[in-house]
């Protein structure tokens, strides 16, 4: 069997998650890494001795020639690593968010399209048991047409008074609520609910961070008389872990799921998903489905392994792709636009 | 290797950690605010028989292990199941600054820029590798500091970590690891896994003996990869005075009633049963439960 060889540009936090998953995928090899940090390559050389090192983005691709790399670089980093691994006919895998602006986005998203090249961005919450269900739900009807949503994303990531030198305190590099967090709800809610076509009375605060935002809350528009609101805040130290909560309300009911669950409440029983009439409550043990191998979530082994998959044959369909990854980049650039204007 | 507690009483549920909804878990976390909620809720485990303690080693962790040896005397000597490091801890720092400045401001609090970097480049390549089993010695002794006093059985590598450096699949980091739980504190070491059959797998590839491994066990394969067929057939399988098994999870999180979920995890070749509860009629239940 020949294996997929892949180079991973950035061991910070997911970096190193995504490291560990992929590395036990029967068809990927891990031929290459490269970052920043010295300690951290000599370290991974030293105890993988097959490794190819490198401080270089560039040198990883041209020398250890991957066949696909995984992007974990702080986001304005994104945009050159993927031009470069395109002119070199890389496969890419790219952490959230895509990219700086949407402009880079759709710029990646057009050039990829247009090649055979498997692509796709790390937001992993479409590979979520749970949202994945509530999506099948929603698909088929049972709660009749959706009229309003709200979408909530809750974390205890920043709970100290910042001095702005970190990379998240700096929007250019991919820092603050609405880039980190936020953008992880979006595209959920993209995926749930279709494409917003624009947004309105955005509000961002600052908590604790110096230069970015810790809240955000927005409302989003769509052309066919959907609306939903999302709110996210990343001080919020009443949550000990991330936390994302959907409610959506149609004619026929409503749903809400969240990292624990789903419940659904119907007007009249479904007797074919045999959902009874008032409120069914499944947890996630109910919807939980195993994967090969775990660490830190079902969602982040399910994301990689498809994307190997899809590198290892063509009829694998994508789940997000550059291109739903500039959707999202789109209303991140709205959203920003939006809460300058409404400075009073 | 020295026998495990068939049972052992877990503590889930004081820190509110529950996997069923967040209304349960702020519940929980409101009930154990004040932490003589906490020592009531043992004081009825050990009425009910209960010998054993699994804890994890976060911020409340180490007053209740002071507790315990403030009241030597009530409690006499109760069998101690650390469970190093909580991961929560890390996980910010890691994102905010990278690894090994996160390990240095765990290590060297006061110290942020020398600390373990300057460890590290002090020896050389040459040396890097000794200096990263130092470091991961240093950042044990670090997190089992509390349980010091207290008669430990096993010292357990919490999940998420455990999980995180087995995808890596470096033998020697686990081989030290289960050295050195061995030779500085005398007991046994344990590895919790959310990959029970690809944690034994490795295990005796690389030859690494007599270790507790503890994982997600229960009848509807709730967190338990790849698959419950895949558990049922290495637990069947397993030589358990090589690698004693502990079950965790066994209820998955309340979706299976305590029968039958024990009368499933009765059954099958287990050495012991983690759980936490929090009220005397489930506690006592689920002790007339097990039966292994």
């Amino acid at each position: 069997m020949v294996k997929i060889r892949i180079g991973i540009i950035g061991m910070g936090r997911m970096g190193i998650t995504h490291f560990s998953i992929i590395n036990t995928h029967q068809q990927a090899e891990i031929v290459s890494v490269a970052d920043t940090s010295k300690t951290t390559l000599d370290i991974l050389k030293k105890f993988i001795p097959s490794i190819q090192i490198f401080k270089d983005f560039h040198e990883l691709i041209d020398i250890s020639k991957p066949d696909a790399i995984i992007v974990c670089t702080p986001s304005n980093l994104h945009y050159p690593v993927i031009k470069y691994a395109f002119k070199n006919g890389v496969h890419v895998f790219c952490e959230k968010p895509f990219t700086a602006n949407k402009l880079e986005a759709q710029e990646l998203a057009n050039l990829y399209s247009n090649s055979s090249l498997v692509n796709q961005v790390g937001f992993a919450n479409r590979y979520s048991d749970v949202f994945n269900t509530a999506k099948s739900i929603m698909d088929q009807g049972v709660i009749g047409d959706i009229i309003r949503f709200k979408s909530e994303m809750f974390s205890c990531s920043i709970t100290k008074k910042t001095n702005g030198d970190g990379w998240r305190d700096k929007k250019e590099n991919g820092g603050g609520a609405v880039f980190e967090m936020a953008s992880h709800l979006i595209d959920l809610n993209n995926y749930l609910f279709g494409i917003s076509n624009g947004v309105t009375g955005t509000i961002l605060n600052s908590v604790y961070s110096k230069n970015v935002e810790d809240i955000v809350s927005t409302t989003l528009l769509y052309k066919n008389g959907l609306s939903g609101t999302m709110y996210v805040n990343w001080s919020d130290e009443s949550y000990r872990k991330p936390m994302i909560i959907i409610e959506a309300f149609g004619d026929k009911g409503k749903i809400i799921a969240d990292f624990y669950g789903y419940k659904v409440f119907l007007k009249e029983e479904n007797k074919e998903l045999k959902l009874r009439k008032g409120w069914s409550v499944f947890t996630l043990p109910n919807v939980n489905k195993p994967v090969p191998f775990y660490v830190r979530g079902n969602e982040f082994t399910r994301q990689l392994y498809h994307f190997v998959d899809m590198i290892g044959n063509k009829d694998v369909k994508s789940v997000c792709d550059f291109n739903d990854a500039s959707k999202t980049q789109v209303i991140i650039d709205d959203i920003f636009v939006d809460a300058e204007q409404n400075k009073i | 290797m020295e026998k495990i507690d068939k049972i052992v009483f877990g503590d889930n549920q004081f820190f509110g950690i529950n996997h069923m909804s967040q209304e349960k878990a702020q519940q929980l976390s409101e009930q154990f605010f004040d932490i003589k909620n906490i020592y009531r809720v043992y004081d009825i485990a050990i009425e009910n028989g209960i010998e054993a303690i699994m804890l994890n080693s976060n911020q409340r962790a180490s007053e209740i292990c002071e507790y315990f040896k403030q009241n030597k005397s009530k409690y006499g000597d109760l069998n101690w199941y650390p469970s190093i490091p909580y991961p929560h801890k890390y996980a910010n720092m890691v994102a905010e600054k990278g690894i090994f400045p996160a390990i240095s401001e765990v290590l060297f609090s006061n110290n942020t820029a020398g600390g373990v970097l300057g460890m590290l480049a002090k020896g050389g390549t040459a040396l890097i590798s000794k200096d990263t089993i130092k470091m991961m010695q240093m950042l044990v002794d670090v997190e089992v500091k509390m349980f010091k006093g207290l008669k430990i059985n096993t010292i357990f590598l919490q999940n998420v970590i455990t999980d995180l450096l087995l995808g890596y699949g470096i033998k020697e980091i686990f081989e030290e690891y289960c050295e050195y739980i061995r030779k500085k504190y005398h007991v046994s070491p344990g590895l919790i896994t959310l990959n029970l059959p690809y944690c034994l797998e490795k295990l005796k590839e690389w030859n690494i003996k007599d270790v507790v491994v503890c994982s997600s066990i229960n009848k509807i394969g709730f967190t338990m990869s790849p698959s419950t067929l895949a558990y049922e057939e290495v637990i069947l399988n397993n030589d358990s005075s090589v690698y004693q098994l502990m079950a965790m999870s066994t209820l998955a999180s309340g979706a299976i009633p305590p029968k039958e979920a024990y009368d499933y995890i009765n059954e099958q070749n287990i050495q012991s049963v983690v759980f936490g509860a929090s009220s005397e009629k489930h506690i006592a239940e689920t002790i007339e439960l097990i039966k292994l």
